[in-house]
């Protein structure tokens, strides 16, 4: 059967779908829905980082004018009342304790918002302040306070060869990752062996759109609205709390403003719920700037490195020791974890790997999923680490990733699958770009690379999808990945029409509405193509085949004698609209055609992770930096970045996604980041929040999608969402190196520190 | 909610003579947003740094969470919805959706504001001066490269109407 001219759509330049609504404002987003009789909810969070609450009385905010609800501790009879992913630690409002500025700890749903936050002054609380902990330090400290007294409930899931977890293993110590590979003693080969510690520093997400949702309770079924990234996780977590059945939970999801990462599972749901059924009206929820900064970030973290290598600069074996800043609850440290622990190797041969990660309990905001998920803080260190091996070893940075690099196909460690892009033409791509041979370096200036790595498509994600034809040709979609920003509703429907040989317009992607739409595990960890895209490929093309077997039974001939075009059946010379052949057979009332598609990749416990790896992202890195030694000033003069798409289904949404994350590494790389004193958040206002601008980025800027064409997803395709933040901070570091000597191993990189290291340089006689 | 002031403004809102009832405490954002409709103006910040609420006032970028509704009296307001609605795409808005300009597209109604302002004053600009006025407002998705090309794009094709 020949059906599909190859690439109709998939590759062109027409605009996104999403694009008509976008820019004439007529998008829809949570914060835009808006119910008759809707209150307005506002919470009241802790002004200190660890204490005991030891009162909340809220009787005269419920008498407050305009009020409806107000929740405190008391009203979580007959819930469960805290959530989390593998660890259910998170309360909706504090129970027993606040363990850090701005935990939550009562809410308030009223007519206004106005009149919310007014009530919130009216209750009284009252706390035993209790010693805190603002970093990792000090939470390890065998004198630290504890920031919880009895275990949480949690579970630690199956892994495959050579991982293992445990939760709780220590003092203030969430969970810890380990994994292994090889024997120990494979050190004693090493010719050199490096120790180096590396620290990462910690975002907020920054997206545009705030936390929020909307809640409504008819009788016993809930409706919620919500700015999420899984929606059907986060019915399943609604239902546990609110020990609600899932059957009566309607989770809906519009366009979302962002997340980054941030808006996986609980965040401002269960207050929404919680208030909307305590008062019988809809209630919105919708957080403000500050709230962003208290209710998720980033993971700070501690890396260090010791690896072997061989003169030659042949890499031998690698142990790391890994600690995240996970923050006062749990949230995805965990995961994160998983992946840091399991990142660290790089896209390398090893012949040992020893990796612990650990997630420390900080009175800090909870640290989650960020672009990256631990493979931004593994890369930081590991390709620094990498380039100050080759220059002690005096080998070229290059040349020692060239030598060490994971072939195409090479599983990544025993069990695993093997790589789905060539290292080698990456990096080949990035060095030619910056102009990385020529020998000539103006004084000041220096280049360095960087190749960036994590596996993609996650574990544990069952996709399924749907899609229907109607009797005029009109395609539907139903599918949980949501549209975040990241294009999905214009890669899937190009998908589908490819394989329809159509043209896009006849395919819609339905409203997510977890009622209707199939289940999905959601929208995170570069899945939307390599496992979705899978599923979505089975669906179209077995409904298809539907349509195909239907005609050839029309027009009594084989399906091969047959092809579709634009809803018309062609054979030979002949034409058969489809849409007569459907009425003639079913009469007026038409037909849909319906097909289904579900991918997960099998259980496999000589995979690490119990399944492996469905894809690789690589970022692949260039920067050239001048270095001012009077000052310390790093200008980043150019920076390259490459990711590989597989395939581009739409090449300005794959360089959209490659530039927008490397943006975010600059402001990583040089001045971004949430500042702790203590315990204390000190730039939380927008104001002295600082997150790249236009200004910021380097004069030339260039980003190269490649098409190596091995991805697992539709047509040779992969995810390259997060690989553009993963290589800029260390090629940035590397760079600098370069350029002056100095070697910068902590973000992000000011001019004090660079000074500073420019002064070690100098030793104690001539500084 | 004592003590309010309550009174009547007028102004032009995408050329549509409105005259609401505000209190002196009511922001342009929720006046546009919930008494007007006008949705398409977005919230993010809600501290006059990021521009997503972006509006033109009398042809000035003007942070809407951030101007009491009673400063609106008298002047002229276009929001995102007046631009387009003779049902043809401003050249800017052409030049976004032809460049992909945006991602979540929470940014977008600001961002286009913001440029249609400045090709307003400087229909010809240079690409430094493109950069220095975008950087008035924050993009998280997009790496801000394709709205720069955009808005040039758009320069372009406002000189070439002209
Ligand atoms: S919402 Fe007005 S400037 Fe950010
Ligand atoms: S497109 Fe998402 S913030 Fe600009």
């Amino acid at each position: 059967m020949s059906v599909a001219t190859p690439l109709r759509v998939i590759g062109s330049a027409a605009p996104r779908t999403d694009a008509d609504a976008k820019i004439t404002g007529a998008a829809r987003y949570t914060v835009d829905i808006d119910l008759p009789r809707m209150l307005h909810a506002r919470t009241l969070r802790s002004p200190h980082p660890h204490a005991r609450l030891t009162s909340v009385n809220a009787s005269r905010a419920r008498q407050y004018p305009g009020v409806h609800a107000v929740v405190t501790r008391n009203h979580l009879e007959g819930l469960n009342p805290t959530y989390g992913y593998f660890i259910k630690d998170q309360p909706i409002v504090a129970i027993d304790k606040v363990r850090y500025i701005g935990d939550p700890v009562a809410a308030v749903a009223a007519e206004t918002e106005r009149a919310a936050v007014e009530a919130l002054a009216l209750i009284d609380v009252k706390y035993e302040v209790l010693p805190t902990v603002g970093t990792i330090a000090e939470a390890m400290d065998k004198q630290a306070p504890d920031l919880f007294e009895s275990e949480p409930m949690g579970i630690v899931p199956a892994y495959g060869q050579g991982a293992s977890a445990e939760k709780f293993p220590a003092k203030n110590n969430f969970y810890q990752f380990r994994y292994r590979t090889g024997d120990a003693a494979t050190f004693a080969e090493a010719d050199h062996v490096f120790e180096d510690e590396f620290h990462f520093s910690r975002l907020q997400h920054y997206h545009l759109e705030p936390f929020v949702a909307v809640a409504a309770w008819d009788h016993d079924s809930l409706e919620v609205w919500s700015s999420c990234q899984n929606p059907f996780p986060l019915r399943k977590e609604l239902a546990r709390v609110f020990n609600h059945p899932e059957q009566n939970i309607r989770v809906h999801v519009p366009l979302i403003g962002a997340g980054y990462g941030a808006k996986n599972n609980c965040k401002a749901e269960p207050i929404a719920v919680l208030l909307a059924r305590l008062s019988g009206r809809p209630v919105r929820h919708c957080m403000t700037h500050e709230e962003n900064f208290l209710t998720q970030s980033q993971h700070a973290a501690i890396l260090r490195l010791k690896t072997g290598v061989k003169a030659d600069g042949t890499f031998v074996a690698r142990q790391s020791h890994i600690l995240l800043d996970s923050g006062a609850y749990s949230d995805a440290s965990p995961l994160v974890a998983e992946k840091a622990g399991y990142r660290i190797p790089g896209p390398y041969r090893w012949r040992h790997i020893d990796t612990v990660c650990d997630c420390i309990m900080t009175n800090t905001t909870p640290a989650g999923p960020f672009r990256g998920f631990g493979g931004t803080q593994t890369s930081w260190a590991s390709e620094s680490q990498i380039d100050m091996i080759a220059r002690r070893l005096d080998i070229n940075p290059y040349d020692i990733r060239k030598q060490n690099f994971l072939a195409l196909g090479e599983p990544f460690v025993p069990g695993e699958s093997g790589m789905d892009s060539d290292l080698h033409v990456g990096l080949d791509i990035v060095a030619e770009e910056i102009g990385y041979h020529k020998s000539n370096r103006a004084e000041g200036r220096g280049i360095g690379l960087a190749v960036g790595f994590k596996d993609s498509g996650g574990v544990n994600k069952p996709a399924t999808v749907q899609v229907k034809a109607t009797t005029t040709g009109g395609l539907i979609i139903n599918c949980g990945t949501t549209e975040i920003g990241q294009g999905v509703t214009t890669a899937f429907t190009r998908i589908v029409a490819e394989i329809f040989n159509c043209p896009v317009e006849r395919v819609r992607y339905a409203p997510i509405d977890t009622d209707i739409t199939p289940f999905d595990q959601g929208t995170n960890a570069s899945s939307a193509l390599v496992v979705m895209g899978q599923a979505l490929e089975i669906a179209s093309r077995e409904c298809l085949d539907q349509v195909m077997v239907f005609a050839s039974e029309q027009l009594d001939c084989p399906v091969a004698d047959l092809v579709l075009d634009d809803w018309v059946i062609k054979r030979g010379d002949e034409i058969h609209p489809l849409q007569l052949l459907i009425m003639g057979y079913y009469g007026g009332t038409g037909f849909e055609f319906v097909g289904r598609g579900f991918f997960k990749p099998s259980t496999d416990h000589r995979a690490p992770l119990e399944s492996q790896c469905v894809s690789w992202e690589i970022g692949w890195g260039a920067a050239e930096v001048e270095v001012d030694p009077e000052t310390g000033r790093v200008d980043l003069l150019k920076l390259v970045v490459s990711g590989d798409a597989g395939r581009a289904i739409h090449p300005d949404v794959c360089r959209g996604q490659d530039e927008g994350a490397a943006v975010m590494a600059i402001g990583q790389s040089l001045f971004e980041g949430m500042r702790y004193r203590g315990a204390v958040l000190e730039n939380i206002r927008a104001v002295d929040y600082r997150v790249p601008l236009a200004r910021d980025l380097p004069i030339q800027f260039t980003s190269i999608t490649q098409e190596q064409g091995h991805g697992p997803g539709p047509f040779g395709s992969k995810g390259m969402g997060e690989a553009g933040i993963l290589p800029v901070a260390s090629a940035i570091a590397n760079a600098i190196e370069d350029a002056c000597g100095a070697r910068i191993t902590s973000l992000p990189i000011t001019p004090e520190k660079v000074l500073s290291a420019l002064d070690n340089l100098k030793g104690p006689d001539e500084t | 909610m004592s003590g309010d002031t309550v009174r009547t403004i007028r102004f032009a809102l995408n050329g549509r003579a409105v005259a609401p009832t505000v209190s002196t405490n009511l922001v342009a954002a929720d006046l546009l947003r919930d008494q007007e409709s006008m949705k398409g103006l977005k919230i993010g910040c809600d501290q006059a740094v990021c521009g997503a609420c972006t509006i033109l006032v009398d042809g000035s970028p003007t942070a809407a969470c951030a101007t009491f509704s009673f400063m609106l009296d008298g002047t002229d307001v276009r929001t995102i919805e007046g631009l387009s609605d003779q049902g043809a795409l401003h050249p800017v808005q052409q030049a976004f959706r032809n460049n992909s300009a945006f991602q979540c597209g929470y940014c977008t109604p600001g961002m286009i504001m913001l440029a249609v302002a400045l090709l307003e004053r400087h229909p010809n600009p240079s690409r430094a001066e493109i950069i220095e006025w975008m950087s008035a407002n924050i993009c998280r998705c997009t790496g801000y490269k394709m709205i720069i090309e955009a808005v040039e794009a758009a320069a372009q094709a406002v000189g070439e109407l002209s």
